[in-house]
């Protein structure tokens, strides 16, 4: 095998001793590479954008971030294999394409099959964006709890409550939380379909508001209202925005 | 329906014992020297037959009335009645066989003899009912013994199970799956190691089943499953998971039900220690105070922790079982603050005299699964 068919490969995994155990097993597939370690999702993030792996052996529970939200907050396409003692998440593996879901303790003969299929994916120009499918693939189509936020250092995580409101400004949306403000990468409407429904309502066609926020509404002009926040702020209401605050109201 | 009746094999025995009668009746037909010998057999066998399928019917009587739980009176009036019935029919059968006899050449005045055997197979009769009867009874003593016997080890086994499915609500198999890992791991690389957490997951397993098998359980040994769970978990996340287990002498016999705080120091690991990047510390104290025992489970709270999924139904389970063993009496509050989750518990402190005895049983006798 010559050099240049070499994969990159990086393990993501909370525990010394599972990351042993991978690092142990692969040691006999001379064409796979460990360009590193992680043990928790943020260093996962950063580490796949300095060593700009090719394979990804991911575990799901982790600190901070789990496995899925690493893939979200992804900015290059990577091919994976789950490495989990859990198989409730096999199904959204599936959904995002990774290339295996191993059950822990799993045997080598188990790992060189996923290699097998690893060799058959990597390099391949990827048909689809994992992050994308990521963010799609969501938890039993269960609303999120948390927003994740990456910038070019670090990764924010902004629990749903502590969200203010969110306000659409071209592909990207601002989310205001207390007092700060962060730009994500994505529309109004794809997130507002992730966030539940009952605590945040659309109601205006650039604002989401986080209902728990919301002070008083007040007559604007004829036809339209203003949203009064607990701390003073003021939003516009549409017409159709109005209609769903009284629904939940 | 008879047992009697109920397979093939058990007629056949049951006609089998019916033949010593057969030659018996039959011989005291043949001895008052009124009739030739073939007239006693052909009088003697269908008699018995008779009286052999007549028997039968004392089944239901026997069973409607228990030899130990019927009134005197009742008793044996029933069953007097029942022998002067069950004789006259008896004979009366047989003076029918011997007019059907007379209409045959051989048997001539057959009906006119059959009367003066009367009062002998009168008493013969008698007693064969006295006989049957006792029998019946013998027979009934024998299959409630066999019963009694069968729904005991029936009731033991339904005990255990419900135990055994109690016990996999307390553990979760991903603490297993992932020890499993651990100890693949250390095997190649530090196999002395592999051997101990085999022992440690295999300890924690026996007892933790042995335990499950009683009720209550002191809560020493709750405490002493509860560090063992714990230490294995510690080979997993290393410094991650540190442990501070706190005893008050006063506390340790009190009793708990086995396995109460497994779902809380469980829950401590998974949504404390596997959510934390540096870790923390678990602590598990007991103490006695006023009358009550007051067991606390604290761990490292990570404000961004994902909200768990699932979860909450280990703390739903800890509040029932506890509410069942002292109803109105115990509580069970959570409360976050200043990074660090606590679990309270609080039951009234109870220290029966039969544990000691639950005490040494756990600890000698493992449980065996059917």
């Amino acid at each position: 095998m010559n050099d240049g068919a070499r994969i990159r490969a990086l393990i993501v995994d909370d525990e010394p001793l599972a990351r042993q155990l991978l690092r142990e097993y692969l040691s006999v597939h001379h064409d796979i590479e460990i360009v590193g370690e992680c043990a928790n999702g943020f260093e996962a993030l950063k580490c796949v954008t300095d060593l700009e792996p090719d394979l990804l052996f991911l575990d799901i529970q982790m600190p901070k971030l789990d496995g899925f939200e690493v893939l979200q907050l992804l900015d290059r396409d990577v091919a994976v294999i789950f490495v989990t003692a859990y198989d409730q998440h096999a199904l959204r593996a599936f959904e995002i394409h990774a290339v295996d879901y191993l059950l822990k303790p799993f045997s080598p003969e188990r790992l060189a099959g996923a290699l097998g299929q690893a060799r058959a994916r990597v390099g391949k120009p990827a048909a689809y964006a994992a992050s994308r499918l990521a963010a799609d693939a969501l938890p039993g189509r269960t609303a999120v709890e948390r927003i994740l936020v990456r910038d070019q250092s670090s990764v924010h995580v902004i629990g749903v409550q502590q969200v203010d409101f969110i306000e659409a400004q071209d592909d990207y949306v601002c989310i205001h939380a207390e007092g700060k403000t962060y730009l994500k990468n994505q529309t109004l409407g794809d997130l507002e379909e992730q966030l539940d429904e009952r605590r945040f309502v659309r109601i205006h066609r650039s604002y989401l508001l986080n209902l728990e926020r919301l002070a008083r509404l007040e007559p604007y002009a004829k036809d339209s209202r203003m949203a009064v926040l607990k701390d003073g702020r003021e939003l516009p209401v549409s017409r159709a925005g109005y209609t769903r605050l009284r629904e939940l109201m | 329906m008879h047992p009697v009746l109920a397979r093939r094999v058990r007629l056949d025995l049951y006609l089998a014992a019916w033949i010593p009668v057969a030659v018996l009746l039959t011989a005291a037909l043949a001895i008052p020297d009124r009739r030739p010998w073939w007239e006693a057999v052909a009088l003697g066998l269908p008699l018995t037959l008779f009286a052999a399928f007549m028997s039968l019917a004392q089944w239901p009587l026997t069973r409607a009335l228990p030899f130990d739980r019927s009134e005197p009176i009742r008793f044996i009036a029933t069953h007097f009645v029942s022998l002067v019935v069950s004789v006259g029919v008896w004979l009366f059968a047989g003076a029918v066989e011997s007019r059907v006899l007379e209409m045959l050449p051989w048997f001539g005045r057959a009906l006119e003899r059959y009367r003066l055997d009367a009062p002998t197979l009168s008493v013969i009769g008698a007693l064969l009912f006295i006989v049957v009867t006792m029998l019946h009874y013998l027979m009934i003593t024998f299959e409630d013994a066999r019963d009694a016997e069968r729904s005991a080890l029936e009731a033991q086994v339904q005990t255990r199970d419900a135990e055994l499915r109690a016990l996999r609500a307390q553990i979760n198999p991903h603490f297993l799956f992932n020890g499993l890992n651990a100890v693949a791991s250390l095997a190649g690389s530090d196999p002395q190691g592999a051997r101990t957490m085999c022992v440690m997951l295999a300890d924690f397993l026996r007892r933790s089943l042995a335990l499950g098998g009683h009720r209550k359980i002191p809560l020493a040994q709750e405490l002493d499953l509860a560090e063992r769970y714990l230490n294995i978990e510690r080979v997993r996340f290393g410094d991650r998971l540190r442990l501070e287990v706190e005893l008050d002498p006063d506390a340790a016999h009190c009793v708990v039900p086995p396995l109460l705080l497994q779902p809380l120091v469980e829950n401590a690991v998974t949504h404390g220690i596997a959510h934390s990047i540096t870790g923390g510390v678990v602590r598990v104290a007991a103490r006695r105070a006023a009358g009550r025992l007051e067991i606390t489970i604290e761990n490292p709270a990570e404000s961004d922790r994902p909200s768990s999924r699932g979860s909450g139904t280990g703390l739903v389970n800890v509040r029932s079982r506890l509410a069942s063993m002292h109803p109105g009496a115990t509580r069970v509050e959570c409360r976050e603050a200043d990074g660090r989750y606590r679990v309270d518990v609080s039951l009234p402190a109870v220290e029966p005299d039969v544990v000691r005895e639950a005490d040494v049983r756990a600890e000698v006798a493992p449980l065996e699964v059917a």
